[in-house]
Protein backbone atom coordinates (compact mmCIF):
# COMPACT_ATOMS: atom_id res chain seq x y z
CA UNK A 1 0.00 0.00 0.00
CA UNK A 2 1.13 3.10 -0.60
CA UNK A 3 1.09 6.66 1.06
CA UNK A 4 -0.30 7.92 4.47
CA UNK A 5 -2.32 5.11 6.70
CA UNK A 6 -6.22 6.67 6.58
CA UNK A 7 -7.05 7.85 9.95
CA UNK A 8 -9.70 5.82 11.45
CA UNK A 9 -13.22 7.21 10.96
CA UNK A 10 -13.75 5.98 14.76
CA UNK A 11 -10.94 5.83 17.04
CA UNK A 12 -11.40 4.31 20.66
CA UNK A 13 -8.72 4.05 23.60
CA UNK A 14 -9.39 2.34 26.80
CA UNK A 15 -12.87 3.25 26.95
CA UNK A 16 -14.44 2.44 30.13
CA UNK A 17 -18.69 2.89 30.87
CA UNK A 18 -21.42 2.41 33.63
CA UNK A 19 -24.35 2.87 35.15
CA UNK A 20 -24.78 4.99 38.23
CA UNK A 21 -22.65 4.08 41.01
CA UNK A 22 -22.82 0.35 39.67
CA UNK A 23 -19.45 -1.30 38.27
CA UNK A 24 -18.40 -0.56 34.93
CA UNK A 25 -20.14 -2.62 32.21
CA UNK A 26 -17.99 -1.76 29.28
CA UNK A 27 -14.16 -3.03 30.40
CA UNK A 28 -11.45 -1.14 28.62
CA UNK A 29 -12.28 -1.74 24.92
CA UNK A 30 -9.64 -0.37 22.04
CA UNK A 31 -10.98 -0.11 18.70
CA UNK A 32 -10.11 1.33 14.97
CA UNK A 33 -12.46 1.31 12.36
CA UNK A 34 -11.74 2.64 8.93
CA UNK A 35 -13.84 5.13 7.32
CA UNK A 36 -16.87 3.33 4.85
CA UNK A 37 -16.82 0.37 6.45
CA UNK A 38 -19.80 -1.84 8.80
CA UNK A 39 -18.06 -3.05 12.08
CA UNK A 40 -20.67 -5.04 13.36
CA UNK A 41 -20.63 -5.70 17.31
CA UNK A 42 -21.75 -8.94 18.84
CA UNK A 43 -22.28 -10.80 21.97
CA UNK A 44 -24.43 -12.83 23.95
CA UNK A 45 -27.19 -11.06 26.26
CA UNK A 46 -25.64 -8.08 28.94
CA UNK A 47 -22.08 -8.12 27.11
CA UNK A 48 -22.13 -4.55 26.83
CA UNK A 49 -22.82 -4.27 23.51
CA UNK A 50 -25.85 -0.79 23.88
CA UNK A 51 -24.08 0.18 26.90
CA UNK A 52 -20.73 0.73 24.84
CA UNK A 53 -22.60 2.43 21.39
CA UNK A 54 -24.45 4.50 24.44
CA UNK A 55 -20.84 5.50 25.13
CA UNK A 56 -19.72 6.30 21.80
CA UNK A 57 -23.31 8.56 21.70
CA UNK A 58 -22.18 10.47 24.68
CA UNK A 59 -25.65 9.57 26.48
CA UNK A 60 -23.14 7.94 28.74
CA UNK A 61 -20.50 9.81 30.21
CA UNK A 62 -16.92 7.57 29.86
CA UNK A 63 -15.36 6.75 33.02
CA UNK A 64 -12.26 6.18 31.38
CA UNK A 65 -10.66 6.60 28.14
CA UNK A 66 -10.57 8.46 24.86
CA UNK A 67 -13.27 8.10 21.92
CA UNK A 68 -11.88 10.43 18.35
CA UNK A 69 -14.34 11.06 14.85
CA UNK A 70 -11.55 10.92 12.46
CA UNK A 71 -8.97 11.87 14.92
CA UNK A 72 -11.20 15.12 16.57
CA UNK A 73 -11.58 13.90 20.35
CA UNK A 74 -15.04 14.13 20.91
CA UNK A 75 -14.61 12.49 24.56
CA UNK A 76 -16.05 14.98 26.96
CA UNK A 77 -18.39 16.59 24.28
CA UNK A 78 -22.26 16.59 24.80
CA UNK A 79 -24.45 13.95 23.38
CA UNK A 80 -26.14 17.07 21.38
CA UNK A 81 -22.43 18.32 20.65
CA UNK A 82 -21.11 14.73 19.41
CA UNK A 83 -23.85 15.17 16.62
CA UNK A 84 -22.26 18.08 15.40
CA UNK A 85 -19.03 16.57 15.77
CA UNK A 86 -20.09 13.95 12.98
CA UNK A 87 -21.94 11.18 15.45
CA UNK A 88 -25.44 10.18 14.57
CA UNK A 89 -27.30 7.71 16.99
CA UNK A 90 -30.03 5.48 16.27
CA UNK A 91 -31.31 4.03 19.63
CA UNK A 92 -33.15 0.02 19.87
CA UNK A 93 -36.51 1.47 21.10
CA UNK A 94 -38.08 4.80 20.95
CA UNK A 95 -36.23 5.82 17.89
CA UNK A 96 -38.95 8.15 16.49
CA UNK A 97 -40.58 11.32 18.44
CA UNK A 98 -43.77 9.55 18.38
CA UNK A 99 -45.91 12.49 19.27
CA UNK A 100 -44.60 14.16 16.42
CA UNK A 101 -45.42 14.08 12.60
CA UNK A 102 -42.52 12.28 10.09
CA UNK A 103 -41.81 16.16 8.62
CA UNK A 104 -41.29 17.31 12.19
CA UNK A 105 -38.86 14.16 13.34
CA UNK A 106 -37.07 15.16 10.30
CA UNK A 107 -36.94 18.68 10.10
CA UNK A 108 -35.44 18.49 13.74
CA UNK A 109 -32.85 16.06 13.05
CA UNK A 110 -31.23 19.16 11.33
CA UNK A 111 -32.57 22.41 12.56
CA UNK A 112 -30.30 22.69 15.74
CA UNK A 113 -27.12 21.76 14.04
CA UNK A 114 -26.63 24.86 11.62
CA UNK A 115 -22.94 24.79 12.39
CA UNK A 116 -22.41 21.51 10.83
CA UNK A 117 -21.85 20.93 7.27
CA UNK A 118 -23.26 18.87 4.47
CA UNK A 119 -27.14 19.01 6.25
CA UNK A 120 -29.12 21.39 3.78
CA UNK A 121 -31.38 21.01 1.25
CA UNK A 122 -28.67 18.41 -1.36
CA UNK A 123 -28.56 16.20 2.20
CA UNK A 124 -32.03 15.65 2.67
CA UNK A 125 -32.89 14.94 -1.28
CA UNK A 126 -30.05 12.61 -0.86
CA UNK A 127 -31.91 10.67 2.27
CA UNK A 128 -35.16 10.57 0.21
CA UNK A 129 -33.29 8.86 -2.38
CA UNK A 130 -32.10 6.38 -0.19
CA UNK A 131 -35.90 6.11 1.62
CA UNK A 132 -37.96 6.65 -1.34
CA UNK A 133 -40.85 5.60 0.74
CA UNK A 134 -40.98 8.79 3.47
CA UNK A 135 -41.33 11.22 1.13
CA UNK A 136 -45.22 10.91 1.09
CA UNK A 137 -45.60 10.44 4.79
CA UNK A 138 -45.09 13.59 5.82
CA UNK A 139 -47.77 14.21 7.73
CA UNK A 140 -48.16 10.80 9.48
CA UNK A 141 -47.87 10.74 13.35
CA UNK A 142 -44.42 8.90 13.32
CA UNK A 143 -46.47 7.21 16.80
CA UNK A 144 -48.64 5.39 14.23
CA UNK A 145 -46.01 4.03 11.75
CA UNK A 146 -45.11 0.44 11.88
CA UNK A 147 -41.64 -1.12 13.49
CA UNK A 148 -40.12 -1.02 10.21
CA UNK A 149 -40.94 2.02 8.91
CA UNK A 150 -40.39 3.66 12.33
CA UNK A 151 -36.98 2.60 12.02
CA UNK A 152 -36.29 3.68 8.32
CA UNK A 153 -37.82 7.50 9.59
CA UNK A 154 -35.17 6.52 12.62
CA UNK A 155 -32.25 6.24 9.73
CA UNK A 156 -33.36 9.24 7.43
CA UNK A 157 -33.33 11.31 11.12
CA UNK A 158 -29.86 10.60 11.44
CA UNK A 159 -28.14 10.35 8.14
CA UNK A 160 -30.02 13.84 7.82
CA UNK A 161 -27.09 14.78 9.86
CA UNK A 162 -24.70 13.65 7.37
CA UNK A 163 -22.14 12.29 9.91
CA UNK A 164 -19.30 10.63 9.96
CA UNK A 165 -20.16 7.82 11.92
CA UNK A 166 -23.46 6.15 12.52
CA UNK A 167 -24.48 4.19 15.80
CA UNK A 168 -27.10 1.65 14.83
CA UNK A 169 -28.37 0.06 18.09
CA UNK A 170 -30.23 -3.55 17.03
CA UNK A 171 -32.24 -1.84 14.52
CA UNK A 172 -33.86 -5.56 13.15
CA UNK A 173 -35.31 -6.43 17.26
CA UNK A 174 -38.66 -6.50 16.54
CA UNK A 175 -39.13 -6.88 12.97
CA UNK A 176 -40.28 -9.68 10.61
CA UNK A 177 -38.04 -11.39 8.53
CA UNK A 178 -38.73 -9.69 5.63
CA UNK A 179 -38.47 -6.16 7.14
CA UNK A 180 -34.84 -7.64 8.95
CA UNK A 181 -34.04 -8.43 4.94
CA UNK A 182 -35.13 -4.48 3.95
CA UNK A 183 -33.25 -3.05 6.82
CA UNK A 184 -30.17 -4.48 6.21
CA UNK A 185 -30.06 -3.49 2.37
CA UNK A 186 -30.81 0.45 3.35
CA UNK A 187 -27.38 -0.07 5.93
CA UNK A 188 -25.53 -1.37 3.06
CA UNK A 189 -27.11 1.69 0.97
CA UNK A 190 -25.86 3.89 3.64
CA UNK A 191 -22.64 2.64 3.61
CA UNK A 192 -21.97 2.79 0.07
CA UNK A 193 -23.10 6.60 0.13
CA UNK A 194 -20.20 7.04 2.32
CA UNK A 195 -20.47 6.75 6.14
CA UNK A 196 -19.46 4.43 8.81
CA UNK A 197 -21.16 2.26 10.50
CA UNK A 198 -21.40 0.62 13.86
CA UNK A 199 -23.93 -1.69 13.97
CA UNK A 200 -24.68 -3.64 17.09
CA UNK A 201 -27.31 -6.79 16.40
CA UNK A 202 -28.02 -10.00 17.81
CA UNK A 203 -29.03 -11.64 14.85
CA UNK A 204 -25.45 -12.57 14.01
CA UNK A 205 -25.98 -14.26 11.07
CA UNK A 206 -28.27 -11.07 9.71
CA UNK A 207 -25.02 -8.60 10.84
CA UNK A 208 -22.14 -10.84 9.01
CA UNK A 209 -23.85 -10.77 5.81
CA UNK A 210 -23.20 -6.88 5.56
CA UNK A 211 -20.22 -6.71 8.00
CA UNK A 212 -16.88 -5.43 6.72
CA UNK A 213 -15.68 -6.18 10.48
CA UNK A 214 -16.74 -8.18 13.29
CA UNK A 215 -15.88 -7.20 17.10
CA UNK A 216 -17.36 -9.73 19.47
CA UNK A 217 -17.72 -8.58 23.12
CA UNK A 218 -17.81 -10.76 26.52
CA UNK A 219 -18.28 -9.49 29.26
CA UNK A 220 -18.15 -6.10 28.58
CA UNK A 221 -14.44 -6.76 26.78
CA UNK A 222 -13.20 -7.58 23.30
CA UNK A 223 -12.95 -10.77 22.98
CA UNK A 224 -12.48 -10.69 18.99
CA UNK A 225 -11.87 -8.65 16.55
CA UNK A 226 -11.41 -9.72 13.19
CA UNK A 227 -12.30 -9.47 8.98
CA UNK A 228 -16.37 -10.53 8.22
CA UNK A 229 -15.00 -13.08 6.22
CA UNK A 230 -12.88 -14.74 8.20
CA UNK A 231 -15.41 -15.62 11.56
CA UNK A 232 -16.80 -18.81 11.12
CA UNK A 233 -19.96 -19.42 13.40
CA UNK A 234 -18.28 -22.15 14.88
CA UNK A 235 -15.77 -20.14 16.23
CA UNK A 236 -18.81 -17.33 17.45
CA UNK A 237 -20.19 -20.15 19.41
CA UNK A 238 -17.31 -21.07 21.37
CA UNK A 239 -16.88 -17.30 22.64
CA UNK A 240 -20.27 -16.96 23.22
CA UNK A 241 -20.97 -19.54 25.42
CA UNK A 242 -17.49 -20.98 26.57
CA UNK A 243 -15.90 -17.54 27.63
CA UNK A 244 -19.23 -15.83 28.24
CA UNK A 245 -18.56 -16.47 32.22
CA UNK B 1 -79.07 35.07 33.59
CA UNK B 2 -77.47 31.80 32.01
CA UNK B 3 -75.97 33.40 29.27
CA UNK B 4 -74.34 35.95 31.96
CA UNK B 5 -73.20 32.83 33.63
CA UNK B 6 -71.70 31.41 30.42
CA UNK B 7 -69.98 34.45 30.15
CA UNK B 8 -68.16 34.83 33.72
CA UNK B 9 -67.79 31.63 33.66
CA UNK B 10 -65.77 31.77 29.98
CA UNK B 11 -63.42 34.96 31.10
CA UNK B 12 -62.59 32.99 34.62
CA UNK B 13 -61.85 30.07 32.83
CA UNK B 14 -59.48 31.95 30.40
CA UNK B 15 -57.94 33.31 33.41
CA UNK B 16 -57.08 29.72 34.47
CA UNK B 17 -56.25 28.78 31.45
CA UNK B 18 -52.49 30.90 31.68
CA UNK B 19 -51.13 29.13 34.55
CA UNK B 20 -52.54 25.59 33.80
CA UNK B 21 -50.88 25.69 30.70
CA UNK B 22 -47.25 26.81 32.64
CA UNK B 23 -48.10 23.61 34.70
CA UNK B 24 -49.20 21.51 31.59
CA UNK B 25 -45.76 22.66 30.09
CA UNK B 26 -43.73 21.48 32.97
CA UNK B 27 -45.53 18.05 33.79
CA UNK B 28 -45.04 17.94 29.95
CA UNK B 29 -41.37 18.58 29.86
CA UNK B 30 -40.25 18.37 33.41
CA UNK B 31 -42.09 15.45 34.64
CA UNK B 32 -43.49 17.05 37.52
CA UNK B 33 -46.39 18.71 39.18
CA UNK B 34 -45.11 22.61 39.61
CA UNK B 35 -46.86 23.98 42.73
CA UNK B 36 -44.43 27.19 42.00
CA UNK B 37 -46.81 28.47 39.64
CA UNK B 38 -49.40 29.88 43.00
CA UNK B 39 -45.60 31.75 44.37
CA UNK B 40 -45.15 32.82 40.70
CA UNK B 41 -48.47 34.53 39.97
CA UNK B 42 -48.51 36.54 43.44
CA UNK B 43 -45.14 37.50 42.32
CA UNK B 44 -46.36 38.56 39.10
CA UNK B 45 -49.40 40.53 40.63
CA UNK B 46 -46.90 42.46 43.14
CA UNK B 47 -43.97 43.04 39.77
CA UNK B 48 -47.38 44.22 37.74
CA UNK B 49 -47.98 47.01 40.66
CA UNK B 50 -44.76 48.18 41.41
CA UNK B 51 -43.96 48.72 37.56
CA UNK B 52 -47.74 50.19 37.16
CA UNK B 53 -48.13 52.41 40.26
CA UNK B 54 -44.59 52.64 41.80
CA UNK B 55 -42.64 53.41 38.58
CA UNK B 56 -45.86 54.78 36.19
CA UNK B 57 -46.07 52.43 33.62
CA UNK B 58 -49.37 51.87 31.47
CA UNK B 59 -50.92 48.83 32.42
CA UNK B 60 -49.98 47.17 29.27
CA UNK B 61 -46.56 48.03 29.79
CA UNK B 62 -46.29 47.34 32.94
CA UNK B 63 -47.82 43.72 32.39
CA UNK B 64 -45.30 42.87 30.11
CA UNK B 65 -42.35 44.41 32.51
CA UNK B 66 -43.70 41.70 35.22
CA UNK B 67 -44.39 39.00 32.59
CA UNK B 68 -40.39 39.53 31.87
CA UNK B 69 -39.82 39.69 35.42
CA UNK B 70 -40.93 36.51 36.67
CA UNK B 71 -39.72 34.60 33.68
CA UNK B 72 -36.00 36.03 34.66
CA UNK B 73 -36.90 34.89 38.27
CA UNK B 74 -37.81 31.36 36.84
CA UNK B 75 -34.70 30.83 34.67
CA UNK B 76 -32.78 31.94 37.92
CA UNK B 77 -34.99 29.19 39.81
CA UNK B 78 -34.13 26.78 37.45
CA UNK B 79 -30.52 27.54 37.71
CA UNK B 80 -30.97 27.84 41.43
CA UNK B 81 -32.97 24.74 42.76
CA UNK B 82 -34.68 22.58 40.01
CA UNK B 83 -32.21 22.46 37.88
CA UNK B 84 -29.84 20.67 40.54
CA UNK B 85 -32.78 18.42 41.60
CA UNK B 86 -33.56 17.45 38.08
CA UNK B 87 -32.23 13.84 38.21
CA UNK B 88 -33.74 13.03 41.80
CA UNK B 89 -37.49 12.23 40.76
CA UNK B 90 -40.59 14.20 40.70
CA UNK B 91 -41.37 14.27 44.25
CA UNK B 92 -38.15 16.20 44.82
CA UNK B 93 -39.00 18.86 42.18
CA UNK B 94 -42.62 18.74 43.86
CA UNK B 95 -41.72 19.32 46.93
CA UNK B 96 -39.11 22.02 45.75
CA UNK B 97 -42.20 23.60 44.20
CA UNK B 98 -43.95 24.16 47.10
CA UNK B 99 -41.02 25.43 49.16
CA UNK B 100 -40.54 27.88 46.22
CA UNK B 101 -44.22 29.02 46.08
CA UNK B 102 -44.05 29.41 49.42
CA UNK B 103 -41.38 31.50 49.64
CA UNK B 104 -42.03 33.77 47.15
CA UNK B 105 -45.52 34.40 48.22
CA UNK B 106 -43.54 35.44 51.71
CA UNK B 107 -41.43 37.71 50.33
CA UNK B 108 -44.02 39.42 48.81
CA UNK B 109 -45.59 39.90 52.17
CA UNK B 110 -42.13 41.04 53.74
CA UNK B 111 -41.70 43.49 51.47
CA UNK B 112 -44.76 44.86 50.54
CA UNK B 113 -46.83 43.73 53.49
CA UNK B 114 -49.86 42.14 53.96
CA UNK B 115 -52.21 45.42 52.86
CA UNK B 116 -54.30 44.70 49.83
CA UNK B 117 -53.40 47.37 46.55
CA UNK B 118 -54.72 47.44 42.75
CA UNK B 119 -53.27 47.94 40.43
CA UNK B 120 -54.06 51.28 38.50
CA UNK B 121 -56.69 50.92 35.73
CA UNK B 122 -59.18 53.76 34.05
CA UNK B 123 -62.45 52.58 35.46
CA UNK B 124 -65.04 52.12 32.25
CA UNK B 125 -68.47 51.67 32.31
CA UNK B 126 -69.65 47.94 31.51
CA UNK B 127 -70.49 47.52 28.16
CA UNK B 128 -74.12 46.19 27.51
CA UNK B 129 -74.73 43.84 24.22
CA UNK B 130 -77.48 41.31 23.68
CA UNK B 131 -78.53 41.64 27.42
CA UNK B 132 -74.91 40.77 28.78
CA UNK B 133 -73.04 42.71 30.97
CA UNK B 134 -69.51 43.27 29.95
CA UNK B 135 -66.56 44.49 32.21
CA UNK B 136 -63.69 46.45 30.60
CA UNK B 137 -61.70 44.00 32.75
CA UNK B 138 -63.58 40.63 31.03
CA UNK B 139 -62.65 42.12 27.75
CA UNK B 140 -58.93 42.66 28.59
CA UNK B 141 -58.72 39.32 30.07
CA UNK B 142 -60.14 37.45 27.64
CA UNK B 143 -58.62 39.32 24.85
CA UNK B 144 -54.62 39.41 26.77
CA UNK B 145 -55.49 35.31 27.37
CA UNK B 146 -56.87 34.90 23.86
CA UNK B 147 -53.79 36.45 22.23
CA UNK B 148 -51.41 34.54 24.75
CA UNK B 149 -52.88 31.12 23.40
CA UNK B 150 -52.98 31.78 20.16
CA UNK B 151 -48.97 32.71 20.06
CA UNK B 152 -47.78 30.16 22.75
CA UNK B 153 -50.21 27.68 20.11
CA UNK B 154 -47.79 29.07 17.26
CA UNK B 155 -44.51 28.48 18.70
CA UNK B 156 -45.56 25.32 19.89
CA UNK B 157 -46.60 24.20 16.18
CA UNK B 158 -44.88 26.17 14.07
CA UNK B 159 -40.96 27.14 15.33
CA UNK B 160 -37.87 25.02 15.99
CA UNK B 161 -37.81 26.07 19.88
CA UNK B 162 -41.99 24.70 19.82
CA UNK B 163 -40.97 21.14 17.88
CA UNK B 164 -37.62 21.09 20.26
CA UNK B 165 -40.25 21.28 23.48
CA UNK B 166 -42.19 18.83 22.28
CA UNK B 167 -39.70 16.18 21.05
CA UNK B 168 -37.58 17.06 24.55
CA UNK B 169 -41.41 16.36 26.22
CA UNK B 170 -41.63 12.78 24.61
CA UNK B 171 -38.31 11.46 24.42
CA UNK B 172 -35.39 13.59 25.72
CA UNK B 173 -32.65 11.23 25.00
CA UNK B 174 -33.69 11.04 21.41
CA UNK B 175 -33.72 14.79 21.50
CA UNK B 176 -29.98 14.34 22.73
CA UNK B 177 -29.32 11.76 20.15
CA UNK B 178 -30.29 14.90 17.52
CA UNK B 179 -28.39 17.27 18.88
CA UNK B 180 -30.92 19.36 20.86
CA UNK B 181 -29.24 20.16 24.48
CA UNK B 182 -31.91 19.76 26.83
CA UNK B 183 -30.75 21.99 29.53
CA UNK B 184 -30.93 24.89 26.24
CA UNK B 185 -34.57 24.08 26.26
CA UNK B 186 -35.37 23.67 29.52
CA UNK B 187 -34.57 26.86 30.43
CA UNK B 188 -36.63 28.98 27.72
CA UNK B 189 -39.53 26.35 29.05
CA UNK B 190 -39.36 28.16 32.38
CA UNK B 191 -38.68 31.60 30.73
CA UNK B 192 -42.13 30.55 28.89
CA UNK B 193 -43.80 29.36 31.91
CA UNK B 194 -42.49 32.25 33.77
CA UNK B 195 -43.66 34.82 31.10
CA UNK B 196 -47.55 32.90 31.19
CA UNK B 197 -47.48 33.25 35.10
CA UNK B 198 -46.36 36.65 35.32
CA UNK B 199 -48.92 37.83 32.76
CA UNK B 200 -51.51 35.58 34.85
CA UNK B 201 -50.57 37.21 38.00
CA UNK B 202 -50.96 40.87 36.43
CA UNK B 203 -54.94 39.37 35.23
CA UNK B 204 -55.21 38.05 38.13
CA UNK B 205 -54.78 41.69 40.52
CA UNK B 206 -57.13 43.46 37.74
CA UNK B 207 -59.30 40.46 38.67
CA UNK B 208 -59.43 40.72 42.16
CA UNK B 209 -56.71 42.84 43.96
CA UNK B 210 -52.83 42.68 44.76
CA UNK B 211 -52.12 41.12 48.03
CA UNK B 212 -50.16 38.06 49.07
CA UNK B 213 -52.75 35.37 48.89
CA UNK B 214 -53.78 35.84 45.44
CA UNK B 215 -51.75 33.21 44.04
CA UNK B 216 -52.82 31.01 46.57
CA UNK B 217 -56.63 31.27 45.67
CA UNK B 218 -55.94 30.34 42.38
CA UNK B 219 -53.39 27.62 42.83
CA UNK B 220 -56.27 24.44 43.33
CA UNK B 221 -57.90 25.55 40.60
CA UNK B 222 -55.14 25.90 38.23
CA UNK B 223 -54.78 22.26 39.38
CA UNK B 224 -57.89 21.04 38.87
CA UNK B 225 -57.82 22.32 34.89
CA UNK B 226 -54.30 21.21 34.48
CA UNK B 227 -55.20 17.44 35.65
CA UNK B 228 -58.75 18.04 33.94
CA UNK B 229 -57.51 18.53 30.56
CA UNK B 230 -54.80 15.99 30.69
CA UNK B 231 -51.70 16.90 32.49
CA UNK B 232 -48.76 17.26 29.64
CA UNK B 233 -51.44 18.64 26.74
CA UNK B 234 -51.71 22.43 26.35
CA UNK B 235 -55.06 22.41 24.53
CA UNK B 236 -56.18 20.11 27.13
CA UNK B 237 -55.26 22.83 30.09
CA UNK B 238 -57.10 24.82 28.31
CA UNK B 239 -60.21 23.13 27.63
CA UNK B 240 -59.94 22.21 31.10
CA UNK B 241 -59.79 25.61 32.97
CA UNK B 242 -62.42 26.70 31.02
CA UNK B 243 -64.66 23.35 32.37
CA UNK B 244 -63.52 24.40 35.78
CA UNK B 245 -64.43 28.53 35.25
CA UNK B 246 -67.56 27.50 33.47
CA UNK B 247 -68.66 25.08 36.23
CA UNK B 248 -67.71 27.19 38.88
CA UNK B 249 -70.31 30.08 37.56
CA UNK B 250 -72.88 27.62 36.71
CA UNK B 251 -72.70 26.18 40.33
CA UNK B 252 -74.18 29.20 41.33
CA UNK B 253 -78.03 28.30 39.65
CA UNK B 254 -78.27 25.64 41.86
CA UNK B 255 -76.28 26.55 45.30
CA UNK B 256 -75.49 29.95 46.81
CA UNK B 257 -72.15 31.58 45.50
CA UNK B 258 -70.13 30.25 48.95
CA UNK B 259 -70.20 26.76 48.15
CA UNK B 260 -70.11 26.90 44.24
CA UNK B 261 -66.33 25.80 43.97
CA UNK B 262 -67.70 22.46 46.10
CA UNK B 263 -70.47 21.79 43.40
CA UNK B 264 -67.86 22.47 40.33
CA UNK B 265 -65.25 20.12 42.29
CA UNK B 266 -67.94 17.28 42.49
CA UNK B 267 -68.39 18.03 38.77
CA UNK B 268 -65.02 17.74 37.62
CA UNK B 269 -64.48 14.32 40.36
CA UNK B 270 -67.12 12.91 38.47
CA UNK B 271 -65.82 14.21 34.72
CA UNK B 272 -62.33 12.55 36.05
CA UNK B 273 -64.17 9.06 37.39
CA UNK B 274 -65.39 8.57 33.54
CA UNK B 275 -62.59 9.60 31.96
CA UNK B 276 -59.35 9.15 34.41
CA UNK B 277 -56.67 10.60 32.02
CA UNK B 278 -58.75 14.03 31.67
CA UNK B 279 -60.30 15.36 28.74
CA UNK B 280 -57.16 15.10 25.96
CA UNK B 281 -55.04 13.26 28.27
CA UNK B 282 -54.75 10.03 25.93
CA UNK B 283 -51.90 11.61 23.57
CA UNK B 284 -49.73 13.11 27.21
CA UNK B 285 -49.64 8.84 27.71
CA UNK B 286 -45.90 7.31 27.05
CA UNK B 287 -45.58 5.02 24.12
Amino acid sequence: MSGAPAIPALAVRGLRAGYGRGGDIVRGIDLDQLPETILAVIGPNGSGKSTFVKALAGLLRPREGSISITGRDVTGLSAARRVVAGVAYVPQEKNVFATLTVRENMQLATEFLRRRAGTGREQEERVLTLFPELADRGRTLAGNLSGGQRQMVAFACALLANPEVLLLDEPSAGLSPRFVSETMEAIVRVRSAGTTIVLVEQNVQAALCIADAVMVLVAGRKSLEAPAGQIRQADLADLFFARAA
Amino acid sequence: MIGQLLLNGTVSGLLLALPALAVSLTFGILKFPNFAVGGSLTLGAYAGWVFNTQLGFQIVGASLLAAATVALVSVLLDVAVFGRLREQGSIALMVASMGVSLILENLCRFVFGNATRSLDVDVARPLRWAGLRISHEQIVTAAAVLGCLVLLHLVLRTTPLGRAMRAVADNPTLAAARGIEREVIVRLTWAIIGLLTGLAGVLAAIDRAVEPLVGWSYQIPVFAAAILGGLGSPLGAVLGALAVGLSEELATLVVPTSYRQAVSFAVILLLLLVRSQGLLGARAVRK
